[in-house]
């Protein structure tokens, strides 16, 4: 393990005091019983079917080609996607261009623990599916031997962070001006019992991940990223313990909620053209008004010079 | 697969005969090739494997080790699964050319493997809060002959199947400090419960339809294939008799991924996870018997070893 020689590490065998408070080693009882309260509602007051309201725009980053920033509450993600570049260290030329994903999580974002700044293996299978996510949904035979980097930064995390980062690159490379057959939206879920929890929270995942080892209870999480006008599935990833009947019902449910923030992904594109619009107009009309002020300054000279 | 050349017709035929379940091959969608599977053949691991699947090679060594189990999960022990694609198997592999393949390998059998369902972490418990075994798991990918996940998941079952975890004979305590005596005895030892393990199996999507372990001409009619983590069956892994006294239990899915760079449509997708399940309930059966007749020869010293990559 390389360590970070930027920072004092303290002795090799030390771990961090928060491993021994209450709140890291409480039972999973506990912890599954603090999910719901007594209305059967979660803690932050959404019902079961219920996902978070999310924040999205674009234009974050003004270097980059196209980018966007996502909020659902406590998750907030940044894209930004850059031009195409030739292919680096690539001998033989390849027909369809290549989509380069980078899945980076801040030192801060998470709780309990301290990121790292060397990608860890969890960044490095997000970045992968990531990557699955998306080359359906590019026209990659656009640019061949070329490939486009997509960045994706995760400043806090509070659950379901691959949906979001999902959501944040489709919106992105549309905000880059990428040709790409269909806006791609995604969801997750986690699965507790005969509970399923839309867009779970940092808990939630957290309860649903680990299950008591002799119950026989589905459990675990399900991310899916679909196409909605194309109804293709682009990208599944299932952990946990679940039986068929129960996949097949997340499914249906992800489906409709990855078809619920479509609109709004709409809203944000056409939102954008027509600021793009008025800005252009604005600035015809000022350059025309500088012109005319020229064009006026010029007659006069010139009946000066005429009369003088 | 490098040097393989299809025309458009060969094609059409492959995607045709998918089509009507009847493979170039005489297989049908969720058959199998046949393959060789040897445990034991590691005389420095706990506990080893060799798999050969048409052209793929993969060899699997466990390794134990004490450790001390996390302040969070202290009555569960360890496992670590690493995944070395050598550039024997083809040159592409050179340098860190295979690291990512490698890495998205052992992330699904981590992902696979995570539930309890899977694999009970609890037997590998010595002491709770303070010792635990931790299993490397390392896999060599000798020849790589495509169908790399579903043949290292077999391979990796049946190595754990035939690790065996030597038994503690004394713990002394010396002021917070734990000091283990394991038994020298090699034979005085557990085996682990690995019944339970699951086996993944790639659905390769061709036309509508998915097929498993495919050819290297079959894949190369497909953009997208589908990864199924299935939790095997205990009673394959007993002795009939055993068997019959236990209760039935429900396969279920413990991991799934895409790969390639395609998509499916919703109604594939679920016909895939349900092929996925018949054709995983062979396999585990098949390797179940397969395990459960080497162990017998093990254990009454008539094994014969058939040699080591031959």
């Amino acid at each position: 393990m390389p360590l970070d020689y930027r920072r004092f590490n303290g002795p090799e065998d030390s771990v961090s005091y928060k491993i021994y408070t209450k709140d890291y080693i409480k039972p999973y009882e506990e912890r599954y019983n603090e999910l719901l309260d007594e209305n059967g509602l979660r803690k932050d007051g959404r019902a079961l079917n219920e996902a978070r309201s999310m924040f999205a725009r674009t234009d974050m980053v003004s270097q980059a080609k196209g980018s966007s920033y996502v909020e659902f509450k406590k998750t907030k993600v940044v894209c930004s996607v850059f031009d195409p570049r030739e292919i680096p260290h690539q001998n033989e030329f390849s027909q369809l261009g290549q989509i380069f994903c980078e899945v980076k999580f801040a030192p801060f974002s998470c709780p309990r623990k301290r990121r790292p700044h060397a990608p860890d293996n969890e960044e490095r299978a997000l970045s992968v599916a990531l990557r699955q996510a998306l080359e359906p949904t590019v026209c990659r035979h656009l640019f061949p031997n070329y490939q486009i980097d997509v960045f994706i930064y995760i400043l806090e995390h509070d659950g379901s962070c691959l949906a979001a980062a999902i959501n944040a690159a489709g919106l992105a490379l549309a905000d880059a001006a990428v040709p790409m057959y269909d806006i791609i939206t995604s969801c997750s879920l986690a699965v507790i019992g005969d509970k399923v929890f839309v867009d779970p929270t940092e808990a939630e995942e957290h309860v649903a991940k680990t299950s008591l080892e002799d119950s026989n209870i589905n459990h675990g999480i399900v991310t899916m990223s679909f196409l909605s006008e194309l109804k293709q599935i682009s990208d599944f990833t299932q952990v946990g313990s679940m039986d068929v009947e129960c996949i097949t019902k997340a499914m249906e449910v992800l489906e409709v909620e990855c078809e619920k923030l479509v609109p709004n992904f709409q809203r944000i594109m056409v939102m954008n053209v027509i600021h793009n619009f008025e800005q252009r107009k604005r600035l015809d009309d000022e350059a025309k008004e500088r012109e005319e002020a020229l064009n006026k300054k010029m007659e006069e000279w010139k009946q000066l010079m005429s009369a003088g | 697969m490098a040097g393989l050349l299809l025309s458009s017709t060969e094609k059409v035929f492959i995607i045709h005969g998918v089509q009507d379940d009847y493979r170039s091959d005489g297989r049908s969608n969720i058959d199998y090739r046949p393959m060789e599977l040897e445990t034991d053949v590691v005389s420095h691991a706990s506990g080893s494997s060799r798999l050969r699947l048409a052209n793929t090679d993969i060899l699997v060594g466990v390794k134990t080790e004490i450790d001390v189990p996390k302040p969070d999960k202290p009555g569960l022990g360890k496992l670590e699964f690493f995944v070395d694609c050598s550039a024997n198997a083809t040159p592409e592999f050179e340098g860190r050319g295979g690291e990512q393949l490698a890495n998205s390998i052992s992330n699904m059998l981590e992902r696979a493997y995570h539930s309890p369902h899977a694999f009970n972490l609890k037997q590998l418990c010595i002491l709770e809060g303070k010792q635990c075994w931790k299993l490397y798991i390392d896999i060599l990918i000798l020849e790589c002959g495509g169908n790399l996940c579903d043949a290292v998941s077999l391979g990796v079952k049946a190595a754990l199947f035939n690790t065996r975890i030597p038994f503690v004979k004394a713990v002394l305590m010396d002021g917070g400090n734990v000091d283990l005596q394991l038994s020298d005895d090699p034979y005085d030892c557990k085996y682990l419960d690995v019944a339970s393990g699951p086996l993944l199996v790639t659905l390769c999507k061709i036309g509508d339809k998915c097929v498993v372990d495919p050819s290297a001409e079959e894949e190369s009619c497909s953009v997208v294939s589908l990864v199924v983590g299935i939790t095997g069956n205990p009673k394959f892994y007993v002795t009939a008799e055993e068997a019959k006294n236990m209760p039935d239990v429900e396969l279920k899915c413990s991991m799934i991924g895409m790969n390639g760079p395609g998509s499916v449509a919703p109604k594939t997708f679920k016909d895939a996870i349900n092929q996925g399940m018949v054709a995983a309930k062979c396999l585990d059966k098949a390797l179940g018997q397969a395990l459960l007749r080497e162990r017998q020869e093990n254990t009454s010293f008539k094994k014969h070893s058939y040699g080591f990559l031959k």
